[in-house]
């Protein structure tokens, strides 16, 4: 694919995709990130990870799972070249949760590179099986890794993560409750302390940044000798 | 920068990363109501609604959590539906709660469930506003007098008794006056969209007129011998009724009508210097009792992201006030702001201000756009109090000094703010930002009657202003430490100005 091309499908993707964008920012250092260990294995031709990120469900959020009101689950994955701070690939995966109160099932719907999948888990650890794991998730083509290079992925988990537009309508909300807050011009000497308490809205309901250790790129298993 | 080989991927996951939209899209599903859904592998779910369970709410009355909530028994709730998390928001936004939640149980039925909503209350005495400086003041040569200081706050129990009533009061000090506000606010008056606002405020303050050589003959013999300005004395006790409307998510409308008795005492005779010239001080108010009756529209629209550090957003007003004719000021008030702010790519901020405001008629001096709140340095009034005497500091060298009150007003702004700090805890940003503006402030005199001794450009009332220093959001609100007053002393200290 030529560089216009690439460009043309990412402004296209860009321009289909409604209103809400949740931000695929890259972490500025990720090599800073703690360490977890996953496996990165050759698919097909396909390099894919294998990660756990189920401490991302605490207490909380397995409240939330349960609630019977919608849950996502976000995993964003950058390929970062080890030493690189630019990344060569993104992939993700995405997990909505619904607890169905009269069919006592938690009803999933899964979208990663490959498809959607609609399934159900029986129990919380039906969900982190499925939700809170990445098990052979699309990393990146393998021929587009150098063979001598060495790589690390890391690795964003969001639960309930929050678009910027709605963010903004949601502290308008926040902040100006009944249309009537204004501010002070809060120029006297030392200061003017100006406004109610104001709760800071998260992004995300909780969020877990990770790498992996490096690792060289997957090649295959070589041939059986014939005896 | 991701190479053009592999964009490809991040193009396709654009869609596959934005979970709620696959599930937005789809078509409604079966119910799971009445019978297991005809489909099972959708996870879009709907009950109807069996009623609505409140949690932790001990001080807040349960009317006043269900008026922010649209749900209602007998209703069909689906778990997609974003009216469920705006209404999570809608009811962090009464500032009552410290955390609220939503979920769902199972009701007496199938298909049916209960919302539960789980709240935890948080403290709703607030301090709304805090002023705390030292005035300066200057003879009529401009050289220094003692400093003064002044002090101000303002408090209010934003959820009185549960009941979701604002109940808020305020004092301001400062040398030889104090002001007291007290109001009522109820934001949801008998239930409907309208607020209901009442504001009673007394003020026994006193200005300054007059700016060289001022001659004058007070009625009070205190008066005479300590100041080298016309003093006017003057007592306010009124009160305000206003009803608000939320217009849309952005927009609202506001409607007060103000009726307050005047009790001022002023000078009998004064003139000053005006330009080259001896002319009688102009004061603006009756001597004597008088009364004043406005009425006041304001339309605003506001889509700023936060209150205080703003990103990004619009804060736009536009308001006219009326003084009823056939009471003692009758006059037409009329104000636009329009405020913008830009998040840089590189995440500092720019925001641009103008601010526009004209008065046709005889309106009150404390009406009238007093100089101090267009420039960043003297202070601004508080609570109508304008405790500095000083003329400002005409960087420009125009005849903006011989205007202390004006019909006229306009200011641009603009603004460059680096953030600092961004935590979650107790300070939620720090940002440093400096900012510069001119303005300009004039009674119709200078159209009409422009002040003697002024040629050319210095007869445009017109001075530049700037400011610098920290704003810090808090936990308890936002705070401003600005180093333009104390620049606007150390002109104080400059003794004759220019």
């Amino acid at each position: 694919m030529t560089r216009r091309a690439a460009l043309f499908a990412l402004a296209l993707a860009a321009l289909t995709a409604p209103a809400v964008t949740v931000r695929a920012e890259p972490p500025k250092t990720p090599a800073a990130l703690p360490t977890r260990n996953a496996v990165v294995a050759l698919e097909g031709k396909q390099a894919v990870l294998s990660v756990p990120f189920r401490d991302v469900v605490d207490g909380e959020i397995e409240k939330k799972l349960s609630s019977g009101l919608p849950t996502v689950i976000v995993l964003r994955a950058w390929v970062f070249r080890d030493g690189g701070t630019e990344p060569v690939a993104l992939t993700a995966k995405t997990c909505r949760v619904v607890y169905d109160l009269w069919d006592e099932v938690f009803r999933l719907q899964i979208t990663q590179p490959g498809g959607l999948v609609d399934t159900v888990a029986v129990n919380i650890e039906g969900v982190l099986r499925q939700c809170a794991e990445a098990r052979k998730l699309r990393l990146i083509e393998r021929s587009q890794l150098d063979d001598n290079g060495r790589y690390f992925v890391a690795g964003l988990v969001e639960v309930n993560p929050i678009s910027q537009e709605t963010q903004d309508r949601i502290k308008r909300w926040v902040t100006r409750p009944n249309g009537s807050a204004a501010i002070g011009p809060g120029d006297s000497l030392f200061g003017s302390f100006v406004g109610l308490f104001v709760a800071r809205i998260g992004d995300a309901d909780r969020k877990l940044a990770f790498r992996t250790q490096v690792f060289a790129p997957p090649n295959p298993p070589p041939p059986e000798k014939k005896p | 920068m991701i190479g053009a080989r592999s964009l490809v991927w991040p193009a396709a996951l654009a869609v596959v990363a934005i979970p709620a939209l696959a599930s937005a899209a789809d078509p409604p599903s079966p119910s799971t109501t009445a019978s297991p859904p005809e489909a099972p592998q959708r996870a879009r779910l709907r009950y109807t609604l069996e009623g609505i369970e409140l949690r932790g709410n001990v001080r807040t009355a349960g009317r006043v959590v269900l008026r922010y909530v649209k749900f209602r028994a007998g209703d069909l709730l689906d778990v997609d539906d974003p009216e469920l998390e705006l209404t999570r928001y809608r009811l962090l936004g009464t500032g009552f709660f410290a955390q609220v939640d939503l979920s769902l149980r199972k009701g007496s039925r199938r298909g049916a469930a209960v919302l539960i909503i789980e709240v935890v209350e948080r403290n709703t005495l607030v301090v709304q506003n805090l002023w705390a400086g030292v005035a300066a003041d200057e003879d009529t040569a401009g050289n220094a007098r003692p400093l003064s200081a002044f002090l101000g706050v303002q408090a209010a129990e934003t959820n009185l008794a549960g009941t979701g009533i604002t109940l808020g009061a305020g004092v301001a000090l400062a040398a030889d006056q104090f002001a007291l506000r007290t109001s009522f606010v109820d934001p949801s008056f008998v239930g409907t969209g309208w607020s209901a606002a009442i504001t009673v405020l007394y003020n026994d303050a006193r200005d300054f007129f007059g700016n060289r050589d001022v001659l004058f003959e007070a009625p009070l013999i205190a008066q005479r011998e300590v100041t080298d300005y016309a003093v006017v004395a003057y007592r306010r006790f009124g009160a305000t009724i206003g009803t608000g409307h939320d217009l849309g998510v952005s927009s609202s409308f506001a409607l007060d009508y103000h009726l307050e008795q005047i009790d001022a005492t002023v000078p009998v005779a004064a003139s000053h210097m005006r330009g080259l010239s001896r002319e009688p001080v102009d004061f603006s108010i009756r001597p004597g009792r008088s009364v004043l009756s406005t009425v006041r529209g304001t339309l605003t629209y506001d889509t700023r992201d936060a209150p205080f550090l703003t990103a990004r957003g619009t804060h736009a007003q536009a308001s006219v006030t009326v003084g009823i004719p056939g009471t003692d000021y009758s006059f037409q008030k009329f104000e636009g702001t329009l405020r913008r702010w830009w998040r840089l790519p590189w995440r500092h901020v720019v925001r641009f201000d103008a601010y526009v405001g004209a008065i046709a008629g005889d309106a009150p001096f404390f009406e009238q756009f007093y100089v101090g709140d267009f420039t960043d340095l003297l202070p601004d009034r508080l609570l109508a109090l304008a405790p500095d005497r000083r003329q400002p500091p005409n960087l420009l060298g125009t005849d903006i000094i011989e205007v202390r009150y004006g019909d006229f007003a306009a200011k641009i702004e603009g603004e460059y703010r680096i953030p600092l700090y961004t935590g979650r805890e107790s300070v939620y940003g720090v940002d440093l930002f400096a900012s510069a503006g001119i303005y300009s402030v004039a009674t119709r005199r200078e159209f009409t009657n422009p002040p003697t001794g002024y040629r050319g450009w210095s007869r445009l009332p017109v001075d530049v202003t700037g400011n610098l220093g920290l704003r810090l959001d808090t936990k308890l609100g936002g705070v401003t430490i600005a180093f333009s007053n104390v620049l606007g002393l150390v002109a104080a200290r400059n003794g004759a100005r220019k």
